[in-house]
């Protein structure tokens, strides 16, 4: 009862933001964030069901349980191109979530259903802004359900696979030249199914590898509602009620990762993300009505980034564990179609993380995780719009874990 | 120990997490003194839009939205502009006077009803449009915005031209001034111009049936070049720089492509054969003579008849002709004229409302000749160059982008002109404003920031 009281919280509470390039967004653990986010080729327990479900055969608890949440507080800062013109976002923090729940059926055989929120984004510019034309705001939320099985081959190997049933729901207003009031505000939801599998492989004492592959999911809005704010005189040609179908794909991920346990109470990780931003080559938009003169083919060509990562953890005591890490996560926004809907720049990022264990059963984590999206002038070519754009976000996490 | 050096790092971290702070444009004037800005021209600069002179539009006219932008290069004290006191405001068609044109609901001859241009107050008087624009404003000058609608280049140089344009009058210093005796009185640091454009189009608009083209050639108030010269000397004696924008070629403007050269759009094979049966004679006649014009009509669009005085025929009254697919129908056209009274049906079209292919050239080679002017000026006297030309010629063939704003050389959809069809929309200004921002910027080593076009109105719709 209460534990489905806190879900629902976390459910309504939702509402995710950018920054982890593009809309991806990667807080699916509390201990990772703290090592940079890393967790690919680590025995992460539950929360290995989203990093590596092959990781999570080697649980070693006969059940795992795990919750957390995020508060993304994310600024974005603009200056128009050859003007004194700036503009800043009003956003509200967002805050992914994770929840999982996972058991050992037996010796080789481990279960689990992970739910967790990997791709958002929610940037409101005030409603008269420069850009106002191409967007005032959007948020984009999915919270992905993935129940998943895994199988201890040997000591040494683990695979794991889940089956994704991912939802989400988007709402996007942008300005129309037809006076300082005029705007077209969409608002849609959708769901589609993918899968994430992966595979654990302790090579040698103390040196692991991680191997995950996240499938890509499109989120396809069909019959989405739509909503045109125009003069009357317009209203035959631009209806003030319409339907909109339109498919953002959230990409394709292969991790690679490796750990090393230097010492009892060192751990050291690094990997790589491929992320598969290719995927995202344009965002059509097609009316039930009057199609012909509001369809529109919006052209994005993201490019596939590499993420590189790495994390420290450091078991101080009994009582506490101390984490470290960072990433640089290049923009995968292309050079000539880069849009203030989704200001995705070149990000630096460190982490910090803090584990209290009260007994072996119980972890409470913290975590930290601060991203600067670094200053770049870029241009939105089909718009004749750009200016230099500038972004940080700091990132509060809270985890709990509880095994026995 | 250690988590002392936690809590200094997360000390650390919390500081770098404020709003990134970008200060990418420094504004900077570079070789030019924009202390003191002035500006002449015409109705264009004067703000004129929808067909009237009215209190927003002179706000939003480019000189005024430069006059802003320039305050951030150090413009100093108030840009005095001759505002008239009134948002309907006054204009002139021929020598009607109206309010402004603003988009509304008109039913035609047949009772339909559609979006058009309409008078802002249908019910202002004659007398009333006549008093708000003869009041005079100069006690509040002298005005830093001497732009006069109607006015040509040779206008500016004339004494007493208060007492042939009443745009003037209303805020001339001195009634026998000429409007380049305006300049001395301000002391510009710093001026624009942009002139020439009712040189030509004055002509056109009367569908070259009155007025003259004003020959390049002549004496300083007759001529275009010497004309030009004075006026730019006039501004020498006290500005060190200065802008000179050069004139589009007009054919491109809404005003002249907006009505079809075919609307007579025939349904009915008998009222074809009846037309055809009228025009018989006509082109027996021109057969016998040699002359190569026919009137013919057919199912589905077709060329409108209209008069034309420049034929080479013997019968005055036989001087009409089906216009070419090249010429220009103005948009004054009456359309009930069109629509229920045979007008390029069975009456040919008044020559005064069709641009002829010969017009249109006399039009098209003034303007070359003209922009050839401008562009010696602005090299003789060092100015910047704003290439309008170019900017009418991309709006009508590709149309530009700018802000995520479209302009085209359409008719109110094109967000560039007013419901006038010559005048621009504050959109339209601001394109212009930036326009001269970068010749300026470019010509002085300036940094002058550019306004975002998608903060300014196009045309408003009900």
């Amino acid at each position: 009862m209460r534990k489905q009281f806190i879900l629902t919280t976390l459910l309504v509470m939702s509402f995710i933001a950018l920054h982890a390039g593009g809309y991806q967004v990667r807080l699916q653990s509390s201990r990772s964030i703290g090592m940079g986010l890393t967790g690919t080729a680590m025995q992460m327990g539950a929360s290995s069901m989203f990093y590596n479900p092959g990781a999570l055969a080697m649980m070693q608890s006969k059940a795992d349980f795990s919750l957390g949440i995020s508060g993304i507080n994310s600024l974005i800062s603009f200056q128009k191109f050859e003007s004194d013109i700036t503009a800043e976002t009003d956003n509200s923090m967002s805050t992914p979530f994770y929840v999982y729940g996972a058991g050992k059926i037996n010796e080789k055989w481990s279960v689990g259903l992970a739910i967790y929120t990997p791709y958002g984004n929610s940037s409101k510019w005030e409603d008269s802004w420069a850009g106002r034309l191409l967007i005032q705001n959007i948020a984009l939320q999915a919270i992905f359900f993935q129940p998943t099985i895994a199988y201890k081959i040997s000591d040494k190997i683990g695979i794991g696979a889940g089956l994704v049933y991912a939802t989400g729901k988007v709402e996007i207003q942008k300005g129309l030249n037809y006076g300082p009031d005029s705007y077209v505000y969409l608002d849609g939801s959708t769901s589609n199914i993918g899968f994430n599998v992966g595979l654990y492989f302790e090579a040698i004492d103390k040196l692991s590898f991680g191997l995950n592959y996240r499938s890509e999911i499109v989120m396809e809005v069909s019959g989405g509602d739509a909503t045109f704010n125009v003069p009357a005189a317009v209203g035959t040609s631009i209806p003030a009620s319409n339907k909109f179908d339109a498919a953002l794909p959230m990409p394709a991920n292969l991790d690679f990762g490796v750990s090393y346990q230097a010492t009892e109470k060192l751990l050291l990780s690094a990997e790589i993300n491929y992320v598969m931003w290719e995927a995202y080559k344009e965002l059509e938009f097609k009316f039930e009505q009057q199609g012909e003169l509001l369809n529109s083919i919006n052209i994005r060509d993201f490019k596939n980034t590499i993420i590189p990562r790495i994390g420290i953890e450091y078991v101080y005591s009994d009582l506490l564990t101390f984490r470290i890490g960072g990433y640089y996560d290049p923009s995968p926004a292309n050079e000539k179609y880069f849009t203030p809907e989704t200001v995705s720049l070149n990000n630096l990022a460190f982490t910090l993380g803090l584990s209290i264990t009260p007994s072996e059963k119980l972890s409470i984590d913290l975590s930290y995780l601060q991203i600067h999206g670094l200053q770049a002038t870029k241009t939105y070519e089909p718009d004749q719009f750009g200016g230099t754009y500038e972004t940080a976000a700091y990132i509060p996490g809270i985890g709990v874990s509880y095994r026995f | 120990m250690k988590l002392r050096i936690l809590v200094v790092l997360v000390a650390a971290v919390s500081l770098w997490a404020c709003q990134p702070e970008i200060n990418e444009f420094e504004p900077t004037k570079g070789n030019a003194d924009f202390s003191v800005y002035m500006s002449a021209g015409n109705s264009l600069t004067a703000g004129y839009a929808g067909g009237a002179l009215y209190r927003s539009g002179q706000e939003n006219s480019y000189t005024a939205i430069l006059a802003n932008q320039f305050e951030a290069v150090g413009r100093q004290g108030a840009f005095k502009i001759p505002y008239i006191d009134s948002e309907d405001g006054v204009g002139n068609q021929g020598v009607i006077l109206r309010t402004k044109l603003v988009m509304g609901f008109s039913t035609d001859c047949l009772g339909s009803t559609s979006l058009a241009p309409v008078p802002a107050n249908p019910n202002a008087t004659q007398q009333e449009l006549a008093i708000l624009l003869g009041t005079s404003v100069a006690a509040d000058g002298p005005f830093h915005n001497i732009g006069v609608p109607g006015a040509k280049v040779t206008h500016l140089l004339a004494p007493g031209y208060a007492s042939l344009n009443p745009f003037y009058a209303r805020f001339a210093s001195d009634p026998s001034n000429a409007v380049i005796n305006e300049i001395g009185l301000i002391q510009p640091t710093f001026f624009t111009l942009w002139i020439g454009n009712n040189d030509v189009l004055t002509y056109a608009i009367a569908g070259g049936s009155v007025d003259a083209i004003t020959p390049i050639e002549g004496d300083p108030g007759y001529g275009f070049a010497a004309s030009l010269e004075a006026i730019i000397m006039s501004f020498k004696a006290s500005a060190t720089g200065g802008a000179i924008a050069n004139i589009p070629d007009i054919t491109d403007i809404p005003y002249f492509t907006t009505v079809p050269y075919n609307p007579i759009v025939l349904q009915d094979q008998v009222l074809v054969d009846q037309l055809n049966a009228g025009y018989t004679q006509y082109n027996d006649y021109m057969e016998g003579e040699g002359k190569p014009y026919r009137i013919n009509f057919q199912l589905g669009p077709n060329p409108m008849v209209i008069q034309d005085p420049s034929m080479d025929v013997d019968v005055p009254s036989l001087k009409f002709r089906q216009i070419e697919a090249d010429e220009l129908v103005l948009l004054s056209i009456p359309q009930d004229s069109l629509k229920c009274g045979f007008w390029g049906s069975q009456k040919p079209v008044p020559g005064e409302f069709i641009l002829t292919s010969d017009e249109k050239s006399a039009i098209e080679s003034a303007v070359e000749a003209y922009n050839q002017v401008i562009a010696n000026a602005a090299q003789n006297h060092d100015l910047a160059l704003v290439d309008m030309n170019k900017v009418l010629k991309q709006g009508s063939t590709t149309g530009i982008k700018m802000d995520g704003v479209l302009f085209t050389t359409d008719f109110v959809t094109g967000n560039a002109f007013s419901t006038d069809g010559v005048h621009l929309t504050p959109q339209g200004n601001a394109l212009t404003a930036n326009t001269f921002i970068d010749a300026i910027n470019k010509k002085y080593n300036a940094s002058i920031p550019k306004v975002n076009v998608a903060d300014f109105e196009a045309v408003r719709l009900p």
